[in-house]
């Protein structure tokens, strides 16, 4: 019965073959892309895996100023590791092209010839092959550089140039101007001294632990290494070398004078103690003066207010005797008047007298003696009385002048009295002066004492504190005698760490050279996987659309079936076996043109080896592939049409006869005002809403799938186009051996090599420490402190941090991890750096004042070669801008048609299937006398509005799944940090093209919607 | 026809819908059925004849009351057990023949065939039938008659204890329909096949043992037939 049943299915598939044709194919590209990828990924990681073991490849490597010495290296080997010189300089070819030479390996990472032999002569050389591949360099041709020529006698790749990249920071190979050649240790030494390399020798060494010890014990071993800078050669070394030992010098010098100092201090600290000691007797003596001394300020305050008091009474009775001198001067005064009056009347009274006396004396003359006589009686009186006169008169005379005298007298008097007075007034202000200058002296005195207490006390303290400083400075100096001793060792330690001989030490898992293209397809092959199985179960969900609307056709059947005893698994097995077999023939056609055709693993190799160093792999097919291209798609089809075809056929055998069905949701739905086609076009949308869900569905996986590619396309464009607009300067000069001076016309710059892991994938990401008036960054102002860190754009969206976050970097080392914040993000793709001041960066790494390992110019700087690491110009960048780009087009157009046929045929097929199933029902509305363009606009352009809104949400959904997506698992390995951020017009453009394919498919299925005849219900009745 | 009764329905009531809609189909209905007999279940549409044809064939549940066929009471059988009794007991013929499209007649037959332990031969069926010039044929290929043949054959290729005919003549013009008719006769004569055929033809009844009419659910009549007509001789079909 099951071969009767299965020949049913046959005859299905073969009725409708061109339906199953168009998913078949899409099965077939989609299994062909998926198996190819997986079957590229699955040779190129098991291929690296047996040649890392064939080749020896390096456990890891390191590198060293100077070559290890033999004792050196016995130390190391005698431990059991392996260890091989890894030596190369680089060497231009051409005008832009530079070619690494490297001896012949001969134990580690061994060359894998691809071609030819490995160079027996001097003249001779291998010639690393993607470099050969890109330049035409083939077998016997001449690779001259300065004046030495090789001939080409093979072609090969090593293990540890995988990714064949200038520098372990670079992000993309681009091997038009960069290759690797290999001579023989003769020819690479004559080379090498012929002096024509554009840098200075590098030495590198590989290791094989060989299980001997871990790498950092290694690691550590090599970090104790010391180096005899006499085997130094180069010249630029010779000058940084003494540079630092002048450094270290004046370090040593500046410790000794540290140590005389603290001799100093403990001397002077002792002389302190005693002269402290002195102070404090003086203070004690003071101490016990002051209460002497308060009592004599209370003594001289009482004085001085006696004595006030008695100048008070002093000048009181000074005041008394000038009223009376005033008074005094007064009546002396008045006296003078007085006899001065007197005086006058006793003239007046004199002259009267002078007069009596004349007319007495005359009389007595006359002739009448009585007259006389009685004159003569007269006369000795009035001689009398002129005398008596004469004697008041002066007398008079004198009292007038003693009044006169006694007048001036009083009157000095009183003026000196008065004198008196007045100062009197001020030895009274003295004397109240003085008094409260003495209170206040006294109160001073209490305050003073107080001080003097507290200055005792203070005393006491210091002099304790001068004991035990002199006794610190003591043992200061001690101590400083003995750091010395041990600064003297630590710089010898710092400055081997320094200038320590061991400059890079990289695990093989750490170095972005090795193994990238097994990490790189490991992502191929997880995509791979994922997609595959997804589009496997959209088609086989496709199938189970078209197997459900057969059981519906067939129901009455089936249930006729059933009725007679037929079980539900041997009729689900039948219905199963449609999709199981198209997914299955799919598979295997898929397969096999993945496995056996150039287009299929070839072709995706070709993508590997056309980017990385590999030799041509054989293609690998391996049961996992087999079981992915064979197993997986029936197995995928199989549980999926199982779950679908099971549960439509658990109706019961009456239900399945009567083909009834389970009532629509939305069958009593009733929108008010719709007119009535415009209702029944809703309802004829919710009636398929299973296939309007497979299209959306099937627009999801197709623009996943398109996103992935136009990811590539923005994120490939975006590192072109910011490399080159982003770059501002024209060189980067990387100092191997950094001058005190920088270069005219240059900026310096610190870069720092620092690392983060994110994905599972460690990048480096360099601090630059740059002057604020660096015109190539716009970094904005710098932060003035040695926390804050200011991001490129790249670092930011690689590590998804924004302003104010905490960002942690480790050393190249990975001993060492430091904690930033960010500070500013400034837009800048090109690379992965942070930025900082440039002192601050000298600061925080320890690094001079004036030391800088980077300079920026915007023209050419005359730079020794010898003292570089590298030199990168800006024509370099936009060089290897397009890499990118060029490397990832076929791979976007794949995708992006891929894309586009997904949708086209799963919209395709479901929209034709839901017209087939309304064949009856359009025949019916048809012969109702419904028009062409009604009956369109009923049953097929309702699916404009699913296709619309299907394609308003899962347009962004997509974007964010892909977003989310892409640089965790697509490009996690890849150092540059761009948000594939798309334009207004690229999501129009997708849009445009999802309804440009809607409209193609309508219109074709216009023509089969017009074929459906009224005769159809008749047929179908029948 | 042996005495044995091979199947017999008992008080069986089946009703449908709820409320307003609720409807008694059949109402406490008992038919006995001998091993071997031809009955026909004749009524007016909605008389509850179909119904009472798939709760004997256990494709529909009953209310209450059983059905027990040669000894199993199907009412009590569920899921796997329900489908080994109707693989195992039944046959079915349906109006509209229901053959699977894609198969030729002898692989539609050859669908059954494989479910019985003890299929009647391929060969001489088809020839009994008729199909032989037709058994590579289509269905889209055939007449309703041949197909009707073929739904026969592949219904009768497992050797069923009882043949359970729902209209079987329904969908045929007159001739076909007497085709088919002796056809049954003389597979019934020929193999012993219990038949219940239910049937709207009111000529048939006068080629069967056993007559029972259904009127709005219930036993209007249920009797024998004393004398037989040959399918051949039936009129009015």
């Amino acid at each position: 019965m099951g071969w009767i049943l299965f020949k049913r299915a046959l005859r299905d598939l073969k009725a409708g073959w061109a339906r199953y044709i168009a998913l078949s194919l899409l099965i077939i590209f989609s299994i062909y892309i998926v198996t190819s990828l997986m079957g590229a990924a699955v040779t190129v990681i098991d291929y690296t895996e047996i040649r890392d073991r064939e080749l020896c490849r390096e456990d890891g490597e390191f590198s060293v100023f100077v070559p290890l010495r033999d004792d050196e290296l016995k130390e190391i080997t005698d431990k059991g590791v392996s260890v091989e010189a890894m030596f190369y300089a680089d060497y231009a070819i051409n005008q832009d092209q530079i070619l690494r030479v490297f001896k012949v390996r001969e134990n580690i990472n061994k060359i894998s010839l691809i071609e030819g032999s490995l160079p027996a002569a001097d003249n001779e050389a291998v010639i690393e092959r993607r470099y050969s591949e890109v330049n035409n360099v083939k077998i016997g041709d001449t690779v001259k550089i300065g004046e030495k020529e090789f001939i080409v006698k093979g072609i090969g790749a090593v293990p540890d140039y995988n990714t064949v990249i200038k520098k372990l920071s670079d992000t993309t190979v681009d091997s038009k101007s960069f290759g690797l050649l290999f001579v023989t240790p003769d020819a690479y030494e004559d080379l090498y001294f012929s002096g024509c390399s554009l840098s200075s020798q590098e030495y590198y060494y590989a290791y094989l632990l060989n299980g001997a010890m871990s790498d950092d014990e290694l690691k550590n071993i090599l970090e104790d290494s010391e180096f005899d800078v006499n085997n130094v050669d180069d010249e630029y070394f010779r000058e940084y070398w003494e540079r630092m030992t002048d450094r270290k010098d004046e370090l040593l010098e500046g410790i000794d004078e540290l140590k005389d100092g603290a001799d100093e201090l403990a001397d002077g600290a002792e002389e302190l103690r005693d002269g402290i000691s002195e102070f404090h007797d003086g203070m004690t003596e003071l101490h016990d003066a002051v209460p002497n001394l308060t009592d004599g300020i209370a003594a001289l305050d009482d004085g001085a207010a006696g004595l006030e008091n008695g100048v008070r009474s002093y000048t009181s009775g000074v005041g008394s005797v000038a009223s009376g001198a005033s008074a005094l001067s007064s009546g002396a005064s008045s006296l003078a008047d007085g006899t001065s009056q007197l005086n006058s009347g006793a003239s007046q009274y004199a002259a009267g007298i002078g007069e009596f006396a004349a007319s007495a004396e005359a009389m007595a003359q006359s002739e009448d003696p009585y007259v006389a006589a009685v004159a003569a009686g007269f006369a000795g009186p009035a001689n009398d009385l002129a005398t008596g006169y004469t004697q008041i008169q002066s007398g008079v005379s004198g009292v007038n002048s003693g009044a006169a005298s006694l007048r001036d007298g009083a009157s000095q008097l009183y003026s000196g009295v008065s004198t008196l007075n007045s100062n009197s007034q001020s030895l009274r202000n003295g004397a109240s002066a003085l008094h409260n200058g003495t209170s206040e002296l006294r109160e001073g005195t209490v305050e003073f004492a107080d001080g003097v207490n507290e200055l005792y006390d203070g005393s006491g303290e210091i002099n304790d504190g001068a004991n035990e400083l002199a006794d610190g400075a003591r043992e200061l100096a001690d101590g400083v005698g003995e750091f010395s001793d041990e600064a003297n060792d630590l710089i010898d330690e710092v400055f081997n760490i320094n200038v320590s001989n061991l400059m890079l030490f990289l695990k093989h898992e750490d170095n972005p050279r090795i193994d990238s293209a097994a990490d790189d397809v490991q992502i191929n092959y997880s995509a791979s996987i994922i997609f595959g199985i997804l589009l496997v179960m959209l088609f086989a969900y496709v199938i189970s659309v078209f197997i459900v609307h057969m059981i519906d056709q067939e129901s009455s059947v089936i249930g006729a079936l059933y009725s007679m005893g037929l079980k539900r698994r041997t009729l689900t097995l039948s219905y199963v076996a449609v999709p199981v077999i198209v997914t299955f023939i799919s598979g295997v056609i898929g397969t096999l043109i993945a496995v056996l055709t150039p287009a299929g693993i070839p072709a995706q190799l070709a993508d590997t080896l056309g980017y990385y160093s590999m030799p041509a792999l054989e293609v690998e097919v391996t049961p996992s592939i087999l079981i992915y291209g064979l197993v997986v798609p029936p197995v995928t089809a199989f549980i999926v049409n199982v779950l679908v075809v099971r549960k439509r056929l658990k109706n019961t055998p009456l239900a399945l006869l009567r083909n009834e069905k389970k009532a629509v949701h939305g069958k009593e739905f009733k929108v008010k005002g719709l007119k009535f086609i415009s209702m029944f076009r809703l309802r004829q949308m919710i009636r398929e809403v299973r296939a309007g869900l497979t299209v959306i569905l099937g627009m999801f996986m197709s623009l996943l799938v398109a996103f992935m590619a136009l990811n590539t396309f923005v994120y490939c464009n975006k590192v072109k186009e910011y490399n080159v607009d982003q770059t501002k300067y024209e060189f980067m000069y990387s100092y191997k051996y950094p001058t005190e001076e920088v270069p005219e016309g240059g900026y310096e710059a610190v870069a720092e090599g620092l690392r983060k892991e994110i994905y599972g994938y460690t990048f480096d990401v360099t601090m630059m420490g740059i002057t604020q008036d660096n015109p190539f960054f716009d970094t904005g102002d710098l932060p003035d402190n040695d926390t804050d860190i200011v991001l490129s754009s790249a670092v930011a969206n690689k590590y998804n941090l924004s302003v104010g976050d905490v960002f942690t970097l480790q050393d190249e080392n990975g001993d060492r991890f430091y904690a930033f914040r960010v500070y500013r993000i400034f837009d800048y793709s090109a690379s992965l750096l942070v930025f900082m001041d440039i002192d601050r960066c000298r600061d925080f790494f320890g690094e001079d004042d004036d030391y800088f390992n980077v300079v920026f110019s915007d023209h050419e700087l005359e730079i020794d070669s010898g003292r570089l690491y590298s030199t990168v110009s800006k024509a370099d960048i936009e060089k290897s801008a397009g890499i990118y780009v060029d490397m990832m087009g076929t791979m976007i157009i794949t995708m992006s048609v891929a894309s586009s046929m997904i949708f086209l045929v799963v919209m395709y097929l479901m929209i034709k299937m839901m017209i087939d199933r309304s064949a009856f029902n359009i025949s019916l509305i048809k012969i109702f006398g419904f028009r062409k363009r009604e009956v369109r606009r009923m049953y097929l352009d309702g699916n404009f509005f699913m296709v619309l809104i299907g394609s308003l949400v899962v347009i962004p959904l997509c974007k964010s799944i892909m977003d989310y997506i892409y640089p965790r698992y697509l490009v996690s390995n890849v150092g540059v940090g761009i948000k594939p951020t798309y334009s207004l017009e690229i999501y129009l453009i997708i849009f445009a093209v999802i309804i440009g394919l809607y409209l193609l498919i309508n219109f074709v299925l216009t023509g089969r919607l017009r074929k459906i005849t009224p005769a159809v219900v008749l047929k179908n009745r029948e | 026809m042996s005495d044995k009764v091979f199947l017999t329905v008992k008080d069986l009531c089946k009703s449908y819908g709820e409320g307003g809609s609720y409807t008694q189909v059949l109402k406490s209905v008992s038919v006995k059925v001998y091993k071997g007999e031809m009955c026909v279940i004749q009524g007016t549409s909605g008389s509850g004849k179909s119904t009472l044809l798939n709760c004997i064939g256990g494709l529909d549940t009953i209310d209450s009351g059983n059905v027990s066929v040669d000894g199993t009471l199907v009412e009590s059988l569920k899921g796997e057990k329900l489908g080994d009794y109707r693989r195992d007991n039944l046959g079915f013929i349906f109006q509209f023949y229901n053959l699977v499209p894609n198969l030729t007649v002898r692989e539609n037959i050859q669908v059954c065939e494989y479910l019985s332990k003890s299929p009647l031969k391929m060969d001489e069926l088809i020839n009994v039938l008729g199909l032989t010039e037709h058994q590579n044929k289509f269905p889209s290929q055939l007449s309703g008659g041949q197909q009707q043949r073929c739904a026969i054959a592949r219904a009768l290729v497992k050797n069923p204890k009882v043949l359970l005919c729902d209209e079987p003549t329904g969908a045929l013009d007159s001739k076909t329909s007497r085709d088919i008719l002796v056809l049954l006769e003389r597979i019934n004569e020929e193999y012993g096949t219990t038949m219940l055929i239910v049937t709207h033809n009111n000529s048939i009844k006068n080629m069967v043992d056993h007559v029972i009419y259904l009127k709005d659910g219930e036993i209007s009549k249920d009797y024998y037939n004393k004398v037989k007509t040959p399918a051949s001789e039936l009129e009015d079909l």
